[in-house]
């Protein structure tokens, strides 16, 4: 009885609603809010919840009103990345029957990113990299048709999926080397970094042959001095830091990867009080005034790699020169926006606190600390 | 000994999540060199990292043998993870109904009671959701996935049947030269 008497309640409700003028309470109608157009400022919070990891969170939210825009369910320790054009969200993720146990599935489950709705899935193999979630671990190809999956069983290989005919191209070994970095002019082609200071570069053909495996030559040391994984990108040229300060430039559009030589983000003095970058996507680049962001502590030694920024070094990627030292705010995640007028986002992971900076202009200036955003997000990807 | 053999038959490693950096330790590094496995298994190559030795005596001093439920015991150096001690388990064994890692990923790390370095596996425990109590992250040799037997920011119950990660161990595998 008290069912129908909620039906009607609804039915009178739909059929009133437009009745009423705004301004006075009257009844109203439900629905799901549709998203409004993206702004540069769009931030995906990548969130794996680690106090309860089977129910990871990706959080999108605008980032000059602060409003939560909505949320995209990301399973268990899932990686997640972008389409090349923002109109898709890839979540590589892991679900079980049981939720905790049961049979185990690996999906690429794909989303829209202009509704946040569900589009379907892709089932992979149960391999999928079950790591801190990471920009390395996921990309799709620079046309974004294809998508490379990092892979841990602990062996490492790389699942290819086709976006367009939603199968699994391929599965590609790659041991004793980790992540995935798309080639930027060639479809099926990806990077990995070894263990060895080199880079293997793999073509595939459309059918997901392999074509050629080469293996640059070593360009640095991991036992002296090793490189983060994470990166960004400019002008086509992928750019990494290592451990005490070195910047890696590689031009991976090629069958084999090319390196240029390394340049140091410190001076002697520096060096001697053991400056060193820290944190997990601990650079950003922002492509237009190329400039490279950093995130540095002194004070370094073995271990502290992924210290929070005690400061934020930006770089002029021309001329290598250093062009500001910026308070770091606890950062352990940054990322710029495109575009112009660009800002830096600034996570400090341990307290779940994102800054605003404008980088628009020759000096930093701050913005706002935004409002907390999920419980424990680590990689931040804007529009 | 089921899982160690594991571990050295296959490419170890460890768990994902790293945030909460409560008292980092860095601390001793190791020269796996002069470490023997226990139980008299000798060690095939390992992966290891000797950039630390510098910083043993200092890291030495920060770190305590007495209370296994806190960051800043010795065994924790390159931890990342939920303690176990704090979830029903101990410093070496998995809350009830929960599984150890068949794979793990290690560390070396120094104890103060000795000044000796040792071998640390960090298995995690598997199979029910994460325990959420005593997280600690310490990166001491830790490297990123190209090394992976020397990673932590990966889910190290990876092989397992259920791969939920739950809290993590910290094992002693490989004892300081001349003990047994």
């Amino acid at each position: 009885m008290k069912a129908i008497a909620w039906a009607l309640r609804g039915l009178a409700g739909l059929t009133m609603a437009s009745a009423l003028s705004a301004g006075a309470a009257g009844l109203d109608t439900t629905g799901a809010v549709k998203m409004a157009p993206p702004t540069p400022q769009r931030m995906y919070l990548v969130d794996p919840a680690f106090n309860h990891m089977i129910d990871g969170r990706l959080h999108i939210v605008d980032g000059d009103s602060e409003r939560y825009l909505g949320v995209v369910s990301t399973g268990y320790s899932a990686s997640v990345a972008l389409s090349p054009e923002r109109r898709e969200i890839y979540v590589a993720t892991t679900y079980y029957a049981r939720l905790n146990h049961g049979e185990r599935t690996d999906v690429v489950d794909i989303h829209d990113a202009e509704t946040l709705s569900w589009k379907g899935e892709i089932v992979i193999p149960t391999r999928h990299a079950q790591a801190m979630a990471a920009r390395n671990l996921l990309q799709t190809s620079a046309d974004g048709r294809l998508l490379f999956v990092q892979n841990a069983t602990p062996a490492t290989s790389v699942t290819v999926v086709d976006l367009q005919s939603r199968k699994v191209l391929a599965e590609v070994q790659t041991p004793g080397c980790w992540s995935v970095y798309p080639s930027p002019t060639t479809r099926g082609r990806f990077s990995a970094m070894c263990g060895n200071g080199s880079m293997l570069t793999v073509s595939l053909d459309d059918a997901g042959k392999v074509l050629s495996r080469k293996q640059s030559a070593p360009f640095f040391d991991p036992d002296q001095d090793p490189v983060f994984t994470n990166f960004d990108r400019i002008d086509g040229r992928f750019v990494f830091v290592s451990y005490h300060g070195k910047v890696h430039e590689l031009d991976l559009s090629g069958e084999e990867a090319r390196a240029q030589p390394p340049w140091s983000l410190l001076s002697a003095a520096e060096v001697k009080k053991a400056w060193r970058p820290g944190g997990y996507q601990l650079l950003a680049i922002h492509e237009g005034s190329k400039r490279l962001f950093v995130g540095m502590h002194d004070k370094g030694e073995e271990g502290t790699h992924k210290n929070p920024a005690k400061e934020i070094w930006a770089f002029d990627l021309a001329s290598h020169k250093r062009l500001e030292r910026i308070p770091g705010h606890q950062a352990g995640v940054l990322t710029v926006s495109r575009g112009e007028a660009p800002r830096l986002y600034a996570l400090e992971v341990e307290k779940n606190r994102i800054v605003q900076l404008d980088v628009s202009g020759p000096k930093a200036r701050f913005l706002r600390t935004m409002k907390t955003i999920g419980e424990t997000p680590i990689q931040l990807e804007l529009q | 000994m089921g899982f160690i053999a594991n571990w050295l038959d296959r490419w170890s490693e460890r768990s994902s999540r790293g945030v909460a950096r409560r008292s980092s330790r860095r601390s001793a590094l190791t020269r796996i060199g002069k470490l023997m496995v226990g139980s008299a298994v000798a060690l095939p190559v390992l992966p290891f990292d000797r950039t630390g030795q510098a910083f043993a005596a200092e890291a030495t001093k920060r770190k305590q043998a007495k209370d296994d439920t806190a960051c800043d015991y010795w065994r924790y150096c390159a931890q990342d993870g939920y303690l176990c001690s704090c979830c029903g388990g101990t410093v070496s064994t998995c809350p009830p109904g929960t599984e150890p890692s068949k794979v793990a990923w290690v560390g070396t790390c120094r104890n103060p009671e000795d000044g000796k370095d040792y071998l640390i596996s960090y298995n995690d425990c598997c199979g029910k959701t994460a325990c959420g109590r005593c997280m600690c992250n310490t990166s001491q040799g830790e490297r990123p996935g190209y090394r992976l037997g020397l990673h932590n920011d990966v889910n190290w119950c990876m092989a397992n049947d259920s791969s939920v990660f739950h809290c993590t161990t910290a094992l002693i595998v490989g004892l300081p030269e001349g003990s047994s």
